[in-house]
């Protein structure tokens, strides 16, 4: 960081990246808002004698065991996967953001017990949390997203509350004290604002993960349900072709690692960004 | 005005209590200009701390504060909070990270007023801006619609002293308020703060280890050593024939700064103890030049020497006993 050329330098490289990441990012935000207009065919719409054919320029990705086009498959799956982990991202930052500020402004015993509190969560398995809520629920998306978002919370509680630990001894907020400011203005004004850019890093970055984890559920059978094209589900389906049709899971499977790195990659830029 | 009877601030750690200023007292009169001076660790800002009622989380403040005859020490803090910004003003060293980046010189000034419902929406700007003007920034509008990174070090400093005299306080502490800043604007902001005391009938207590700072506006001086104190007096008497060894070894080392290069260098040998390990007897004696077996058994206590008090076994200005 001394050197100001190698920081330059640095920044240009990410730049570069940042904007490959955010081109991704742009089309999937239109893939999930207007998929009738990207993709070629109805995504469940049968065909069942073009079942399992090789990509062509009928069909880019190849179609699938009942003749769907894949394609368009994975363009109407970005709505489901990708909302999912908006959601789920969504709920964490903000519950998480405001569980960490009060842990952090809160006296020191309420502090230790909410962050106890954090250190449960943190251990308790997802996957267990996630086969209960299926099992109590039912399968589907809504279970997946309300298993996530339990899980997802601590880590931005975590973050924010070391962040607000660390800004309450800034001088800016102790001159706020000195001027007789309460607790509640302190927070909002002098130390809420300085918390958010951390806590859009960590949203960045974590839609990626949230992404994985969403596909990852529904791939095991406790997510999306047949005919969803949700992107996890697609990979799931695909298992008995495997040998034969290498298509059927390249493509969803590349869509999830490609929007998982943009998203790793914007976060990174961000991060970048707020150090400089 | 402010009175200090016994103060004490520990903090218990895992290795027992360490006990960072050890029952001092003093009392500062209304409309002067009090300086508490000292080196790091001596205490003097957890002083004018614990008289804010902002010392950390986790100490214990002992003793009492009377501030305008109400007792501070223990005050809940909902009920402080009336009384810091509004009857005492305070001014941090850092004036670079006293303001908020976020938001405006302005709006933070008229934030001050907000909070104690002195003003509000535009008078409360209008307010801010007149005060920008009382601490002698120029284009006053303009620096009140400007953000903390727009102007300069010297200027945010004026701000955060015009932020700490918004509400018209009856006590101003400033706790090192030059110290990081440059020796032509540190002149100014004395003066400043000289002018403003004038002005506005302040009462100041300066927290400083400047003897620089003290010479110019300091009324009465206390000098803090390792927690206690160690000579308090007028300041005219006790910067002239200063009776603690430790006031006069201070006083040569700021006269270094303006003595020619050829001198030979006097240093104070050591640093202030650790709080853990202070010496028995005088806290200053194994730095002291004079120190006998009584320093190093006995703790002095604070009597008459000169012109003020000085806790010294071997004052180095005549006592009133010594002259019988």
């Amino acid at each position: 960081m001394s050197a100001p050329a190698a920081t330059f330098r640095a920044a240009r490289r990410i730049d570069w990246l940042a904007m490959a990441a955010l081109v991704v990012v742009a089309l999937l935000a239109v893939f999930a808002l207007m998929p009738g207009v990207v993709a070629p065919y109805d995504p469940i719409a049968l065909d069942v004698v073009n079942r399992l054919k090789p990509p062509s320029p009928a069909h880019p990705f190849g179609t699938d065991e009942a003749g769907r086009d894949i394609f368009s498959r994975v363009i109407y799956g970005t709505r489901y996967s990708m909302g999912v982990a908006l959601a789920i991202v969504a709920f964490a930052a903000v519950f998480g953001t405001l569980y960490g500020v009060v842990s952090g402004m809160a006296p020191r015993w309420l502090d230790n017990l909410m962050m106890r509190i954090v250190d449960m969560v943190f251990g308790f398995p997802a996957l267990v949390l996630a086969l209960a809520i299926s099992a109590a629920i039912g399968r589907g998306l809504d279970s997946v997203t309300l298993a996530l978002s339990l899980m997802w919370w601590p880590g931005f509680a975590r973050l924010v509350r070391g962040e607000v630990l660390r800004l309450k001894t800034e001088p800016h907020v102790e001159t706020a004290r000195a001027l007789g400011l309460g607790p509640v203005t302190i927070m909002w004004r002098h130390i809420v604002p300085f918390v958010m850019s951390a806590v859009n890093v960590r949203a960045t970055t974590d839609i990626g993960y949230a992404l994985v984890a969403v596909t990852a559920l529904s791939f095991l059978g406790l997510g999306a349900t047949s005919p969803t094209p949700e992107w996890g589900l697609l990979i799931r389906d695909s298992r008995p072709y495997f040998g034969s049709a290498w298509w059927y899971l390249v493509f969803p499977g590349g869509i999830v690692m490609l929007t998982a790195t943009a998203c790793s990659l914007l976060g990174d830029a961000l991060d970048a960004r707020k150090g400089a | 005005m402010l009175e200090v009877e016994n103060l004490t601030v520990s903090f218990s750690g895992r290795d027992g209590r360490a006990v960072a200023v050890d029952g001092i007292s003093f009392s500062v009169a209304a409309g002067e200009t009090f300086v508490i001076i000292g080196e790091s660790g001596s205490g003097k800002s957890l002083t004018g701390m614990a008289i804010a009622g902002l010392a950390p989380e986790g100490a214990r403040v002992g003793g009492a504060i009377r501030f305008d005859g109400q007792d501070v020490v223990g005050l809940p803090d909902a009920r402080m909070r009336r009384v810091r910004g509004r009857q005492i003003g305070i001014v941090y060293q850092d004036p670079l990270g006293a303001l908020n980046p976020v938001h405006t010189v302005g709006d933070q000034i008229a934030e001050a007023l907000r909070v104690h419902g002195l003003a509000r929406g535009r008078e409360a700007m209008a307010r801010a801006v007149s005060l920008l003007e009382r601490v002698r920034i120029p284009d006053p509008a303009r620096v009140a619609r400007s953000y903390p990174h727009q102007i300069s070090g010297g200027m945010r400093q004026r701000a955060v002293i015009a932020m700490a005299v918004a509400c018209n306080p009856k006590l101003l502490i400033a706790d090192e308020p030059t110290t990081a800043l440059d020796v032509t604007i540190k002149a100014q902001v004395l003066d400043l703060l000289r002018d403003l005391k004038a002005e506005l009938s302040l009462t100041t207590l300066l927290i400083t280890h400047d003897m620089g700072v003290v010479a110019e506006v300091a009324d009465r001086i206390l000098v803090m050593y390792a927690g206690t104190v160690v000579e308090v007096g007028p300041a005219a008497s006790l910067m002239d024939r200063p009776a603690h060894p430790y006031t006069s070894v201070l006083l040569a080392s700021a006269m270094m700064a303006e003595a020619p290069p050829q001198t030979a260098l006097t240093v104070v040998p050591g640093g202030t103890p650790p709080l853990g390990a202070m010496p028995e007897g005088c806290r200053f004696h194994p730095r002291c030049p004079r120190a006998t077996a009584r320093c190093r058994a006995e703790v002095p206590v604070l009597r008459g020497v000169g012109g003020g008090q000085a806790a010294c076994h071997h004052p180095l200005v005549e006592t009133p006993e010594d002259a019988l």
